[in-house]
C-alpha cells in the first residue's frame, strides 16, 4: 500500500552528532542513483521521447483511427474487469472475513493465485479452456459464441490477472473494523443490505478505492496474457498495450511511445491521485 | 495475506449469520471456482493427460531445462539485490529528511504503472547497444541488454515497489525506544540496525522478497523485449513457454507451465505459513 | 454537500466511460454480408501489412466496387506467420489466408480449413516472390557480402526465432541452403554437414532474435547490430516508410521466398462470402495488384513486372524445391532433435572440434 512519510512523527532523541551524517548522506545518495538509474531515467527517456518531436505529432499520433479504437476497447475491458472484481472482491472478503465454511483455506489461497500467475501461462489457460476446441469453448462454438480471438476472452483474461486486487486490500481493513458496528446497526433495526451500505462499504472504502485503483492500473496495463488469446485484430481485438507491441513492431515508434505514454501516466495519475485524496480526507477526519 | 478469523464476539447470536449469507457465499465462490479453480485444473489435466512420462520427457528437453533453471537464476539474482536495495530506499525515505522526498515516494510506484511491454522498451533504448552508455558496456564486455543482466534489470525494475512497500510500513510503525535505548548505551548504528532494527524489519523484507520471486517467476512482457531471446542462452521460462505456444508444441508449454505455477504458489504458500506462524496479522500485501 | 457533489461528478464521469468503450466492444463475430457491404476477414503475416493495408486492400475495394456495385469492410490481422497460422487454426476466422511459408498453409489444410487444392493453378498458390538478404549499415563499414561474412567475430547478426516466426526459416534455410548447396556449381551432391556447419557459425553472431521478422528489422532500424538477416521487400519497404536508405547485400547463394495466399473454406462456409474471397485472391494476382506489391518492395511473380533499378537475380538462386521441399526439410532443420535444436544442444562440442 503507498504509504504518506510526510506525517512521521520527528525523532525522539536529539540527533547525534557528525560522524554519522556522512553515513546517512552517502545511503541516501546510493538509493536515490539507484531509484534514477533504474526509474527515473526510463521514464524521462520514455517522455521525452514521446514528445521528441513536439505536442502535436502526439496528439496526432494517438488520434489515428487504429489507436483511437485501441484505447476504447482497452476502457471497455478495463471497465468490465474491474466491475467484475469490485463487485466479487466485497462480496469475498466479506465471506471470508465473516463466514466460517469448509475449503476456506484453500479459496484463500486460490483468490492470490493470478498473483503467481505469469500472463502467458494465464493466457494459455483461457485457450484451453475456452478455445475453439476448449472445455468450454467447444459448447460456446456451437452457440455461435466466440471468447477467445473476441473481446470476451481479453476481458476474462483481464478479470484474472486482477483478480485479487480488490480482495485483498478490502480483507485486512474489514477485518480491523469488526463486527460490532454492524451488529449495533441490526439491534437497531437496519436490513442486511441497509447494513452493508451504510455501515460496511463507508468504512473499508479506501482499503476498496486502492483495490480498485489497483486493478485499473493493472487492466490498463495487461500484455502477456492478452497477446495469447486475442488473434490482434486491428480495430477489433487489438488494446492499446497489443497496439504498443504492434507499433514497435510496424515502424511506428512514434505511436508506441505516445500510446505508451498515456497509458503509463493515466495509471500513474489514478495511484497518485487516489493517495492525495485519501490524505486529504483523513486530514479533514482526523479532528474526530 | 492470511486471513485469520472475525475479530470480537458477536453481540447478537445469528444475526450475522443471516440466511442471505449463503448465497453470498456460493455466489463468490462459484466465480472463484470458474475464474481461477478451473484454468488450473484444466492445465493440470491437459499437461498430464499424454501420462507422466510424457510429462517427464517434456520437462527433460534441454531447452526446457534451460528455461527454467534461468528463469529461477535470474529471479534469485533479482531477489538478493532487490531485498537490499528496496530495504536501503525504504529506510532512507522514512528515516532521512532530503528535498524531493515526496516526489520520490510518489514515484516509487510507477512500475505498477507501467505497462510490461512499455519497460522493455525504455530499457534498451536507455542501456541498449544504441545508446551510449549501452555501446560502451558492450564494448567491454559488460553487456546488459540482449545478455543475461538485461533480464535481471527488468525484473529489477517491475519488481521495484514490492519490497519497499513492505517494509515502510513496518519502518513507520516501529517503535524507536529499542534502538535509542542502544545508541545510548554506546552501540554503532550498524550495530543497532543488525540487531535490533533488522529482527522486526525481516518478516516485511521477506514478504517483499518472496511477491517479487513470484512475480518474476512469470515476467514476460519487458524481458522478451530486453532479453535477446536466445535458446539456452537468454530464454526464459515464459519465453520458452510462449515460443512453444506458437510453435504448436502445446504440452512443452503446459508441462513447463505447471512447474513455474507450482514453484510461485509453493512461495505464496511457504510466505502464508510464516505469516500466521509469526502471528503477522494480513497486511494488505 | 462536496462529497456527495464529487461522487455524483464520479458517477457521472464513469457513465461516460461505460457509453464510449461499449460501442467498441460490440461483438464483430460472425462477419459477412450485411445490407450492400460485405465483409472480409484477413489473416495475414506481419509483412505485407504495410502493401495491404495502404495500397491492396483500398485497390481491390474499388475493383469490388466497379465489378459487383457492393462495397467491402475489411478485417485485418497482421502477426507473425507461424502465430497468425496456429491462430487460424486455432479458430480465428480469418476468410483468407496470406502467410510467409507453404508449411503454414499446409497447417490449415491439415485442420481441414484449407481445400488441399489451393496449390492448384498456374502460380501454385502463390501471390509474391523476394529473396533472403542482409541488410547493412550505411556504407556498409562491415563490408558484408556474403553468409560467411555473418560468421565473422567482428559482426552482430540479427534474425527472428523460427518458433515464433515461419518467415524465420525462410533466413535459416537459406543460409542453411547456401551450406548445403555449395558444391552444386561442380556438380556435387547437398552437403548436410555444410549446411549445418555455416548454420552454427552465423548463429553464434546472433544477438536477439525478435519474435517476427518485423520486430527484427525494427530492432536493427533502433541501431541494433550490423546485419539483420531478411527478405529484400522488408528493407525495400522501409527505404518507402522511412525514406531512409536501407542498404543490402544479395548474397550470390540466396533462397527465392514465394508467398502464399489460401482461402480459408471453413471460414467462408461461415460467413457466406466465399465469391469474395476468391475474388479477392484473384485479384491479388492481376497486373495491378502486382504492381502495387512491386512497389511495395515484393519481386512479382512474373520477372517481366519487375520494377527497374532492383537488383538482377543472384547466380545461385535456388528454391525450397532445390532443399528437397518444405516437408523434408521441416523435418531435418526444425522437428526437435533437427539441425537447429542440434546448433544449441550440441554446441560444446562442436567448439571442441575447433570450429
Amino acid at each position: 500500500m503507498a504509504v504518506d512519510v510526510a506525517t512521521q512523527a520527528p525523532p525522539a532523541v536529539p540527533r547525534r552528532p557528525t560522524p554519522n551524517a556522512w553515513g546517512r548522506r552517502l545511503l541516501t545518495a546510493a538509493v536515490l542513483g539507484w531509484f534514477a538509474l533504474l526509474i527515473l531515467v526510463p521514464t524521462l527517456a520514455l517522455v521525452r521521447g514521446a514528445f521528441s518531436g513536439g505536442l502535436a505529432p502526439f496528439w496526432q499520433a494517438l488520434s489515428s483511427p487504429d489507436a483511437l479504437r485501441a484505447f476504447r476497447l482497452t476502457i471497455g475491458i478495463t471497465l468490465v474487469a474491474t466491475a467484475l472484481n469490485t463487485v466479487f472482491g466485497l462480496a469475498f472478503a466479506v465471506v471470508l472475513v465473516r463466514h466460517r465454511f469448509w475449503g476456506k483455506t484453500l479459496a484463500d489461497g486460490l483468490v492470490d493465485l493470478p498473483f503467481a500467475v505469469s500472463p502467458i501461462i494465464a493466457g494459455l489457460m483461457l485457450v484451453i479452456l475456452y478455445g475453439p476446441q476448449g472445455w468450454i469453448g467447444r459448447w460456446l462454438e456451437s452457440a455461435g459464441v466466440r471468447v477467445v480471438y473476441a473481446w470476451p476472452g481479453m476481458a476474462l483474461a483481464t478479470a484474472f490477472v486482477t483478480l485479487p486486487f480488490v480482495v485483498r486490500e478490502v480483507v485486512p481493513v474489514l477485518r480491523e473494523f469488526g463486527v460490532e458496528q454492524e451488529e449495533v446497526s441490526y439491534t437497531l433495526g437496519a436490513g442486511r443490505w441497509t447494513t452493508f451500505w451504510r455501515v460496511t462499504l463507508p468504512s473499508v472504502r479506501w482499503g476498496l478505492a486502492y483495490g480498485v485503483t489497483l486493478t485499473v492500473a493493472r487492466s490498463l496495463g495487461e500484455f502477456g496474457a492478452l497477446l495469447v488469446v486475442s488473434g490482434n485484430i486491428l480495430g477489433r481485438t487489438q488494446t492499446a498495450t497489443l497496439y504498443v507491441h504492434d507499433g514497435i513492431e510496424s515502424f511506428n515508434t512514434e505511436g508506441a511511445y505516445a500510446a505508451s505514454v498515456l497509458l503509463a501516466g493515466v495509471s500513474f495519475v489514478l495511484l497518485i491521485g487516489m493517495e492525495t485524496l485519501r490524505k486529504r480526507v483523513e486530514a479533514r477526519e482526523r479532528p474526530e | 495475506m492470511a486471513v485469520a478469523e472475525p475479530k470480537g464476539r458477536s453481540l447478537v447470536r445469528g444475526a450475522s449469520r443471516p440466511a442471505g449469507g449463503l448465497l453470498l457465499r456460493s455466489a463468490s465462490l462459484s466465480y472463484l471456482g470458474v475464474m481461477v479453480l478451473l484454468p488450473l485444473v484444466a492445465l493440470g489435466y491437459e499437461s498430464t493427460l499424454p501420462g507422466t512420462a510424457a510429462f517427464l520427457k517434456a520437462l527433460s528437453d534441454p531447452f526446457a531445462r534451460h528455461a527454467l533453471w534461468l528463469t529461477f537464476v535470474t529471479a534469485a539474482a533479482m531477489v538478493v539485490i532487490n531485498a537490499v536495495t528496496g530495504t536501503a530506499t525504504a529506510w532512507v525515505l522514512v528515516r532521512y529528511p532530503f528535498p524531493g522526498k515526496g516526489f520520490v515516494n510518489a514515484l516509487i510506484d510507477l512500475p505498477f504503472a507501467v505497462p510490461t511491454v512499455v519497460t522493455g522498451l525504455m530499457l534498451v533504448a536507455l542501456y541498449g547497444p544504441t545508446s551510449v552508455l549501452g555501446a560502451f558496456l558492450d564494448r567491454n564486455g559488460w553487456g546488459i541488454i540482449y545478455q543475461k543482466p538485461g533480464i535481471i534489470l527488468a525484473l529489477l525494475f517491475v519488481t521495484y515497489p514490492f519490497v519497499v512497500r513492505s517494509v515502510q510500513p513496518v519502518l513507520l510503525e516501529m517503535d524507536r525506544a529499542e534502538e535509542e535505548a542502544a545508541v545510548t548505551l554506546g552501540a554503532s548504528p550498524f550495530t543497532v540496525f543488525r540487531r535490533i532494527t533488522l529482527p522486526t524489519l525481516w518478516p516485511a523484507i521477506l514478504t517483499g522478497t518472496a511477491l517479487s520471486f513470484s512475480r518474476a517467476l512469470g515476467e514476460f512482457g519487458s524481458v522478451v523485449m530486453v532479453a535477446g531471446n536466445r535458446p539456452l542462452e537468454t530464454k526464459t521460462g515464459p519465453m520458452y513457454i510462449f515460443g512453444e505456444i506458437e510453435s504448436g508444441n502445446r504440452h512443452g508449454a503446459m508441462v513447463v507451465s505447471v512447474v513455474l505455477l507450482a514453484c510461485s504458489l509453493g512461495v505464496l504458500v511457504v510466505l502464508n505459513r510464516l505469516q500466521r506462524r509469526g502471528g503477522e496479522p494480513g497486511h494488505g500485501r | 454537500m462536496t462529497r456527495g457533489g464529487r461522487s455524483w461528478g464520479g458517477a457521472g464521469l464513469l457513465a461516460a466511460l461505460v457509453l464510449y468503450a461499449l460501442p467498441g466492444c460490440a461483438p464483430g463475430f460472425g462477419a459477412g454480408t450485411a445490407g450492400s457491404t460485405d465483409t472480409l476477414t484477413i489473416g495475414a503475416y506481419s509483412v505485407v501489412r504495410e502493401a495491404f493495408h495502404e495500397a491492396i486492400l483500398p485497390a481491390f475495394a474499388k475493383h469490388w466496387k466497379a465489378t459487383t456495385g457492393r462495397s467491402v469492410r475489411f478485417e485485418e490481422s497482421y502477426a507473425a506467420s507461424g502465430a497468425q497460422s496456429r491462430a487460424i487454426a486455432s479458430g480465428f476466422d480469418a476468410d483468407v489466408a496470406v502467410l510467409s511459408l507453404e508449411g503454414d498453409v499446409s497447417r490449415l489444410v491439415k485442420a481441414g480449413l484449407v481445400k488441399k487444392s489451393w496449390k492448384d493453378g498456374p502460380h501454385k498458390g502463390m501471390i509474391t516472390r523476394s529473396l533472403v538478404v542482409v541488410g547493412v549499415r550505411e556504407g556498409n563499414p562491415k563490408h558484408v557480402r556474403g553468409w560467411d561474412d555473418l560468421a565473422r567475430p567482428d559482426v552482430s547478426v540479427l534474425y527472428p526465432d523460427p518458433k515464433t516466426s515461419g518467415g524465420a526459416r525462410w533466413n535459416i534455410n537459406a543460409i542453411y541452403g547456401a551450406g548445403l548447396l555449395k558444391d552444386k556449381p561442380t556438380g556435387g551432391k547437398p552437403d548436410k554437414q555444410a549446411g549445418r556447419d555455416l548454420l552454427a557459425r552465423v548463429q553464434t553472431r546472433v544477438v536477439n532474435m525478435d519474435a517476427s521478422g518485423r520486430q527484427s528489422m525494427a530492432t536493427f532500424e533502433r541501431g541494433t547490430g550490423d546485419a539483420v538477416v531478411t527478405y529484400e521487400n522488408e528493407l525495400l519497404l522501409q527505404r518507402k516508410m522511412t525514406g531512409k536508405e536501407a542498404p543490402y547485400v544479395v548474397p550470390p547463394a540466396t533462397l527465392l521466398i514465394e508467398g502464399p495466399a489460401a482461402v480459408v473454406d471453413a471460414s467462408v462456409a461461415r460467413h457466406g462470402n466465399r465469391e469474395l474471397a476468391e475474388a479477392f485472391l484473384a485479384f491479388l494476382r492481376t497486373e495491378e495488384a502486382q504492381r502495387i506489391l512491386a512497389s511495395y518492395g515484393f519481386r512479382p511473380l512474373d520477372p517481366k513486372l519487375d520494377p527497374p533499378g532492383r537488383d538482377p537475380l543472384p547466380p545461385r538462386l535456388f528454391t525450397m524445391a532445390d532443399l528437397g521441399g518444405w516437408t523434408k526439410v521441416n523435418a531435418e532443420v526444425y522437428d526437435p532433435g533437427g539441425v537447429w535444436d542440434s546448433l544449441f544442444t550440441d554446441r560444446p562440442k562442436a567448439a571442441g572440434r575447433g570450429r
